[in-house]
């Protein structure tokens, strides 16, 4: 069964801007699913039409099989990119307020398990405004989980947190992926993409370049890198014949290999200019990938 | 409870359980009533130095009588008779002899002492005042001052002036005034309220005497009320809407509740907070009026009426208000979207004298129906001693409920859209078209 069904579903912001064109995705229940994409390239239209908050223009879109268009989205935990807090607000109370606007009944106990767990517990009675900017983005996952829905959104979830908190917020999420929540995410980061995600799906200028899992989509690229640790960086390798690009990394190079040739015979010409401590063929990095298609439009915001 | 009612009830909880709410809602009768208790106050912080006036009496007939009614005065009025204390000031008169030829220059030199502050004023008497339909060019009286039309001098100083004119011209008509000492008489009308019948005993019942109190000061307390209830319940949803939007609550907000959800119980919120100003306020006062034994003045017929007015027009202020605070993107908008979203509840405030002055004319009634005025004008006008027929209350709030429904139909269609719209700025005519086409 698909938690999310988008058919052919298009979005455009008054005349001129489509933010999404003719989108077609099908995320399966219990997967987490990652959304990568250039900024402006359309995410987070998406995630909020999925959420109900935008309206597509034409398509559909199902959540649980129910079609969604003016329906209840509480099975639908969201959490937008830039965060939204009462900041006023105690941080116990707002979680209950928030939870409470999800799921009738008591949320109380869920919002001490949550921040006994994300290890908020002592600051539940201090107001929004004292908290630091990675607890209030801790306090806003909270937010989006207390009330237990099946289906979790977040927009850009990593961004502004430390390395630990960023290791509790990803057990997190793998834990209520075993305990069978979809899991949806946006990120610009692809290492944590390529580790934490059973699909990725990348769009770009308002259209899906890449649906798949990691595996599926490198494969359709094949084993066209070399990964080569040299002793000095003075040789050029960047001329040698069927190197279509080379990324320096600073301690090892990155070079793609063009399709009809052999990376073996690349790397043989590269030993013979330069000392090589260890290299590597291998399948190019989701990132590597990203970077090919959204090329230079992407190089400024993405940070390569 | 549904999803409404939780964000009324949080909205209603942030607002009421601060300290400002708390702290606004005692300071706002005082400083609404602050200024009456001043003046009470300062009542009697007069200047009590001595005013000099020179009278340049070109009749020859009235200088003398007015040093003696300036004695007469000073005599009774300008010492406490007990205490002994001055209470106001004496009033000399310095009568000076009229140049005939340089009459500028006179004029001119006297001036230069009221500036010098030796004198208080210049009394300069016609020659023809005896006889003004006759000698109409030489009849007047002209008082100089600093600050002459306020001048306390110059109102005391017309009574013994004509009083004596008058008296010289009976007996120019060969009337001894002694004979009729109460010529000139002159009895007020008294204003009272209209003759009813008492239902208790039957009998004629006397209305008790109108005064300025009742005709001017009892409508306006209903109708300040309500000023103060919409600026508590309504007129903050334009800025709280605006920073949820610029703190991205309201993208958080809208993953739980739609927007009609959301705006609804934001007004409802503002509405729960002007009824507990509002039944703090008016409990408070009727036990205050009726310790101080003025109970009477209370107007018990109009409270429901208030209360009603009151509900319907946060929603409409407040309507407004939400759509165009979804529209502003940041505090500054909201800022400049505060004073025209505003206006509605100004202007009212600005006709406020004409209207209770003549309460059932074309212009009032006309005013007090148009939706967006009538919270303010129909209460000021129902106020008002005579009242004003049935009808128009009911009319006016038939409307005013049309105009707040309407106005949260339209606010909540442009708060969908404001609500996620960044760094498009609130022009009429975009609002006009999220409203149009939601």
């Amino acid at each position: 069964m698909n938690a999310v069904e988008i058919d052919r579903v298009t979005k455009t912001f008054g005349k001129a801007v489509v933010a999404v064109d003719d989108l077609s995705l099908a995320v399966p229940a219990g997967t987490v699913y990652g959304f990568i994409g250039p900024n402006g390239s359309g995410k987070t239209t998406t995630l909020r039409m999925i959420m109900n908050i935008l309206y597509p223009d034409c398509g559909s879109i199902r959540v649980f099989g129910g079609e969604l268009h003016g329906a209840c989205t509480d099975r639908i935990g969201y959490m937008p990119e830039e965060r939204g807090l009462y900041k006023k607000m105690k941080v116990r109370e707002l979680l209950e307020f928030y939870g409470g606007l999800k799921r009738n009944g008591d949320v109380r106990r869920a919002v001490s398990h949550w921040l006994e767990r994300l290890d908020l517990a002592d600051w539940a009675s201090k107001k929004v405004e004292v908290l630091s900017k990675g607890m209030s983005q801790k306090v806003q996952f909270i937010a989006t989980v207390v009330a237990g829905p099946d289906l979790v959104i977040l927009d850009e979830p990593f961004t502004g947190l430390d390395p630990v908190n960023t290791d509790v917020i990803r057990e997190v999420v793998l834990e209520l992926q075993s305990a069978g929540t979809t899991v949806i995410f946006s990120t610009h980061d692809m290492g944590m993409a390529e580790k934490m995600c059973d699909f990725i799906f990348m769009i770009f200028k308002g259209k899906k370049v890449l649906d798949g899992t990691l595996e599926s989509i490198q494969s359709e690229y094949g084993s066209d890198t070399i990964r080569v640790r040299a002793e000095s960086d003075a040789g050029d390798i960047a001329d040698i014949e069927g190197v279509e690009k080379v990324n320096n990394y600073g301690q090892y190079r990155e070079l793609r290999v063009a399709r009809d040739r052999d990376p073996h015979e690349i790397l043989t010409a590269v030993m013979a200019r330069t000392r090589v401590t260890s290299f590597e063929i291998t399948k190019p990095s989701l990132h590597d990938i990203f970077v090919r298609i959204a090329g230079a439009e992407a190089r400024e915001v993405s940070g390569v | 409870m549904s999803k409404l009612w939780k964000v009324a009830l949080r909205e209603y909880k942030a607002t009421v359980r601060t300290k400002g709410f708390i702290i606004g809602l005692v300071l706002a009768p005082i400083l609404m009533g602050g200024g009456a208790i001043g003046m009470a106050l300062f009542k009697d912080r007069v200047d009590t130095r001595d005013r000099t006036v020179a009278v340049v009496d070109r009749s020859g007939l009235l200088a003398d009588v007015l040093v003696q009614a300036a004695e007469a005065r000073n005599a009774q009025a300008v010492i406490h008779p007990e205490s002994g204390e001055k209470l106001r000031p004496a009033y000399l008169i310095e009568v000076v002899q009229p140049h005939e030829t340089a009459r500028n220059a006179q004029l001119l030199e006297l001036s230069r002492r009221v500036r010098r502050g030796e004198l208080h004023a210049i009394l300069e008497i016609g020659a023809g005042v005896l006889h003004p339909r006759e000698q109409r060019e030489t009849a007047a009286i002209a008082y100089y001052a600093e600050n002459a039309a306020l001048d306390e001098v110059r109102q005391w100083i017309g009574r013994p002036l004509n009083e004596e004119l008058r008296r010289l011209r009976l007996i120019g008509a060969g009337i001894d005034p002694a004979t009729i000492p109460d010529a000139f008489d002159w009895i007020y009308p008294e204003s009272l309220g209209l003759v009813s019948v008492d239902p208790e005993t039957g009998e004629i019942a006397y209305a008790h005497r109108s005064t300025e109190l009742q005709a001017l000061l009892l409508p306006l307390i209903p109708v300040m009320l309500m000023f103060l209830m919409i600026m508590m319940g309504a007129s903050p949803l334009l800025q709280a809407v605006t920073e949820e939007k610029s703190q991205r609550i309201a993208e958080v907000m809208l993953g739980s509740v739609k927007p009609f959800q959301f705006m609804m119980g934001k007004l409802l919120g503002g509405v729960a907070v002007s009824l507990t100003a509002a039944a703090v306020y008016v409990v408070g006062g009727i036990v205050f009026v009726r310790r101080f034994e003025f109970g009477e003045y209370v107007p018990y017929e109009i409270l429901p009426w208030f209360f009603a007015f009151m509900v319907a027009a946060v929603f409409m202020y407040g309507a407004l208000g939400a759509a165009l605070g979804s529209a502003c993107n940041d505090a500054t908008e909201a800022q400049s979207m505060a004073l025209p979203s505003m206006l509605p509840v100004m202007i009212p405030l600005f006709v406020m004298m004409p209207v209770v002055l003549n309460p059932e004319t074309a212009f009032a009634t006309g005013l007090s129906l148009f939706p967006l005025f009538t919270p303010i004008l129909m209460l000021l006008r129902q106020g008002t001693p005579g009242g004003i027929p049935l009808w128009q209350p009911w009319v006016g709030l038939f409307l005013v409920v049309l105009t707040a429904m309407l106005f949260v139909w339209a606010g909540s269609r442009i708060f969908r859209v404001g609500i996620l719209m960044q760094g498009t700025p609130p022009k009429l005519g975009n609002l006009v078209r999220w409203a149009v086409r939601g």
